[in-house]
Formats: C-alpha cells, structure tokens, sequence
C-alpha cells in the first residue's frame, strides 16, 4: 500500500495475513452478540462494562509481571483472573455491603480502566500491545487467541443455547422460576462466568473496546428490530458477527483503527433499527 | 378428609429474625380455596413467600407432599416488561425443569392450558401488552401447563375493574374445578373471598392474631370486623 486508499488486491494480497483476526471477530462478535440479548435484559450492560475494563486490567497487568517481576503469566489468564475477581466484588458489594448495584459498578469499571492505564504506563516494552488492549487498536490475532475465543465461544454458546428458556424465565418471573423448581441462582452464576471467560479471551484477543460492543450493540439491534424475542437471538448473532467482519475489513478500507470501526459499525446497525421499532411499534395495556 | 398438600406447623414468618406474626396451623387439602386477608402491610406476602421457601421462617416447619408442583404468581409489578416474551412463551414456561430442560409432553400441556383459559387467541402477543385480566389468563394458563397440585396468587386481581375481577375470580374457580388445584390466593375483595373461598386466613400483625376458619367463622370475628370496620352480620 502506497497510502492511497487500499483496493480489493490489495485486501486478496493480504488475505492471508487478515484472515485469523477476521475470524476472530467474527466468532467474538456472533458469541457475544447472542449473549448481549441476555446482557440487555437482565440489565447487565455496565456489569459487562466493568469485566472488560477489568479484563483489560488482567492482561496490562500480566505484561508488568513478566517485565518487571520475571513471572511468566499469560495475558489471557491475566484476564480471566482480573475479570473473575471483578465479577465476584460485584456480587459482593450488592449482596453484602448494601451498596446500590451502581456503586459496586463504577467502582470496579474505574479500577479496571485507572488501574489497566497505571499499569500501562511502567510498560515502556510492551506499550503497543497494552495500548492495542485497551482501544481495540490491535491488527493481528496470535492463532493461540484465536482457537481460544473459537474454543470458549463453541462452549458458553451451547451452554446458553441449552439454558436459554430458563434464563429467560429467570429474567422474567425471578419468583415463579425458584418456585418451580428452576436453578435461578445456578443459571446466574453459569451466565455470569461464561460471559466473564468469554470477555476475558476476546479482550486479549480483540482489545476492551470491541467486546464491549460486541456484548452490548447487536443484542440492542436485535431487540429493536426483531418482532418476537426467539427471532432476536439469532439476529444479534449475525449483527455481532457482521459488526466485528466487516468492521475489520471497513477498517481495512477506510484506514480507520480496526476496535473503533467495528464498534461503530456495531453502533451504526443499532441506530439503523431504531426506525423499524418505532414503526413497528406495540400496544401496551391491551384491550381488557 | 384428602392427606393434606402442603402443611404449615407452627410457621412463624417475620424479617431479621424478628416475626411479624404468631404461629400459623393450616393444612390445605386438594382442590380448597385459600382466601388470606389482611390489611396493607400486614405481612401476607412475606406469610406466602415463607410458604415457597424464598424466604426462611423465624420458627416452625412447611411440609410439603412428596413431589409436590407449585405454581407461584406474584404481584404484576414483579414480571419484567423488558422481556418481549409472548403469551406462548410464558406459558411454556410453566413446563421447564430445573436447568431449562422441557417436561414431557410440554406440548400438549400448553396446547390443554391454553384452551382451558381462553387464552388461545393470545398466544402470540408478547405478555407486556397485555391488560391485567389478560395477563393473568395469561399466567393462569401457564399454572395449568406446569401442572402445578397448588397455585399461589399474590394480589392477582389488582388494578382490575370489577367486571374484570370477577372474570378473572370466575376463572379461577374453574381452573380449580377441572384440575383440582388448591388456590391460596391474597385478595382485597371481602365480598368474593366470602362467596367463593372454602377456608379463609386473616393476618392481623396489629393485634398479633391469626384467624382460620370457614368465611363465615372468620367474617364473624371481632378483630377481623375491627379491621375492616364491618358490623355485625
């Protein structure tokens, strides 16, 4: 490329180069879209918020050990270990410190991002791929991240395909479910690991800012679009998995930052729907 | 005299460890109707929730038949309207087992619970948009697709009309009458618990008592008439 604007050779050359990181967001973005319907409606949105700062936290972190301290801790762990510290405070202090569920957020997304942009700066060595972390910036998927996103998503995509009548019920009628007989707090628990280890591979595969979009946007877009909550599931799966392949190869196109192409682009088809909601629209109170 | 459903044996029901009320003796037997009475606050959701084991008593013991379905409807505020779930799906609810799994015959179950309420002509429209008489039909239907033994209805006529109450109570009563479900149901409505309830339960937490009986015993009790400032029959 000569800094005009890259063409479709220039892509076909460099096919073979792009083609793990275009797989890699697009498993990431059909994963974590299916699972941002569940994020919307059971009002998890900033829970997700607060475990990829925190994700990103885990894997500044885990370069600064090997730097600093020698210790040989891999960025993924980092991440699922920062992020499932993060989900356990956050059952903490809404259970125990009667603290409002918000206050128990902000303080875990602020420590995950002050704390993942303190880290990053004692990196001076490894200050691109922190930075690529955080923002998304990052080209390249290492094949390790990649069949570890495409590992984890197989997994926590048919656990919550298999769960999803009773999560919805869960959601629904908390009440009616435990009484029934369905494991509310099990499918919880389950819900809430899977979506923490799912962050945690794509973060480090993907950066902060992309997962976060990709955990929160097309299950929006769905949820606006679709007329019936069974349709919305695979419709955020395919607006996911658009976002985060063609937001790579928009990015490619338009020479834009490869995180903050695909969140617009994710952000994009969720305003895009917003007209077929109002259009469509949906009595509320019935009839008698 | 049918072996008793669901027992409650010196059930204490309070919050912190503190109770709210004296000890309650009830047995409810299959196909009764429970009407429980109180005034506002007087502790007859956290009497029901105790029952279901969502919250734990201060003292005293629930015993349940062996294998015993309940099907629980709780206040309408307590139902998400986020969830675009249609009248379909919430009544499919009413067949899931523990981790979401189907029971058998799911099928047919909704098909029976959604003919025997009237709620066919719903199925397909999503639960918020649905007025209150609806939306009960709506979760009376998945009662039946559970084939829960007792249904317990916390306030399920509030915000109704009074045409739409004695709908809804109508319904009720034969949902009872097909399936031979026992109903514990709150209710507001001193006219229609005396008319249809068998057993009638009046929590007073001001006066500390517990009263049991048939309607007529209970409407003929002082402290009850006290509360409600009803004379004499």
């Amino acid at each position: 490329m000569d800094g005009s604007t890259p063409s479709l050779d220039d892509l076909r050359l460099a096919l073979s180069l792009f083609r793990d990181p275009i797989l890699c967001a697009v498993v990431a973005g059909a994963v974590l879209g299916y699972l941002s319907v569940l994020v919307i409606l059971r009002r998890m949105v900033f829970v997700t918020a607060a475990l990829t700062q925190s994700a990103g936290l885990g894997v500044a972190l885990a370069f600064w050990l090997g730097i600093h301290l020698g210790v040989a801790l891999p960025p993924t762990a980092g991440a699922l270990g920062a992020s499932l510290i993060a989900a356990v405070a956050l059952t903490v202090t809404g259970q125990r410190l009667h603290l409002s569920r918000e206050t128990g957020l902000a303080a875990v997304w602020l420590f995950g991002g002050a704390g993942a942009v303190l880290v990053g700066s004692r990196i001076t060595q490894e200050a691109h791929d922190v930075n690529a972390i955080l923002f998304g910036s990052a080209v390249l998927v290492r094949p390790l991240d990649l069949w570890l996103v495409v590992g984890v998503g197989l997994v926590v995509l048919t656990g919550i395909v298999v769960a999803r009548p009773a999560l919805i019920f869960a959601g629904f009628d908390r009440d009616g479910a435990r009484v029934q007989g369905v494991s509310v707090r099990g499918l919880e628990l389950g819900f809430l690991v899977g979506l923490t280890a799912m962050v945690s591979v794509c973060t480090r595969a993907l950066g902060a800012l992309p997962v976060f979009a990709f955990a929160v946007l097309p299950g929006a877009t769905a949820l606006l679009a679709a007329p019936r909550l069974r349709l919305a599931f695979p419709l955020a799966l395919v607006a996911g998995a658009s976002s985060g392949g063609l937001g790579y190869l928009l990015a490619f196109f338009l020479d834009t930052p490869v995180g903050a192409t695909q969140a617009a682009l994710a952000l994009a088809l969720a305003l895009g729907a917003v007209p077929l909601r109002l259009v469509r629209g949906e009595a509320v109170g019935g009839d008698g | 005299m049918s072996a008793p459903l669901l027992s409650c044996r010196g059930l204490v029901v309070g919050h912190a460890g503190r109770p709210l009320l004296p000890p309650v003796e009830i047995e409810v037997e299959p196909g009764q109707l429970w009407a429980v009475l109180g005034r506002n606050g007087s502790g007859k959701s956290t009497w029901f929730r105790t029952v279901l084991g969502l919250i734990p008593p201060i003292s005293g013991q629930v015993e349940r038949a062996d294998a015993l379905r309940i099907a629980y409807i709780a206040q309408r505020m307590r139902f998400d309207d986020l969830y675009p779930v249609t009248v379909g799906e919430v009544v499919r609810m009413g067949c899931l087992e523990r981790w979401g799994r189907r029971a058998r015959g799911c099928y047919d179950r909704i098909e029976r619970a959604l003919e025997a309420t009237g709620a066919t002509a719903l199925r397909d429209r999503t639960f918020r948009s649905l007025s209150e008489g609806q939306k009960q039909r709506a979760l009376l239907a998945r009662m039946v697709a559970s084939e829960a033994q007792i249904a317990i209805l916390d306030e399920p006529t509030a915000a109704m009309d009074s045409v739409a109450e004695r709908q809804a109570l109508e319904l009720i009563d034969e949902v009872r009458g097909r399936f031979g479900v026992a109903v514990l149901l709150v209710s507001h409505n001193l006219a229609e618990a005396r008319a249809r309830a068998d057993r009638v339960l009046f929590l007073d937490p001001d006066g500390q008592r517990v009263v049991i009986g048939s309607p007529r015993e209970v409407f003929q009790d002082e402290a009850f008439r006290a509360r409600y400032n009803v004379g004499a029959p």
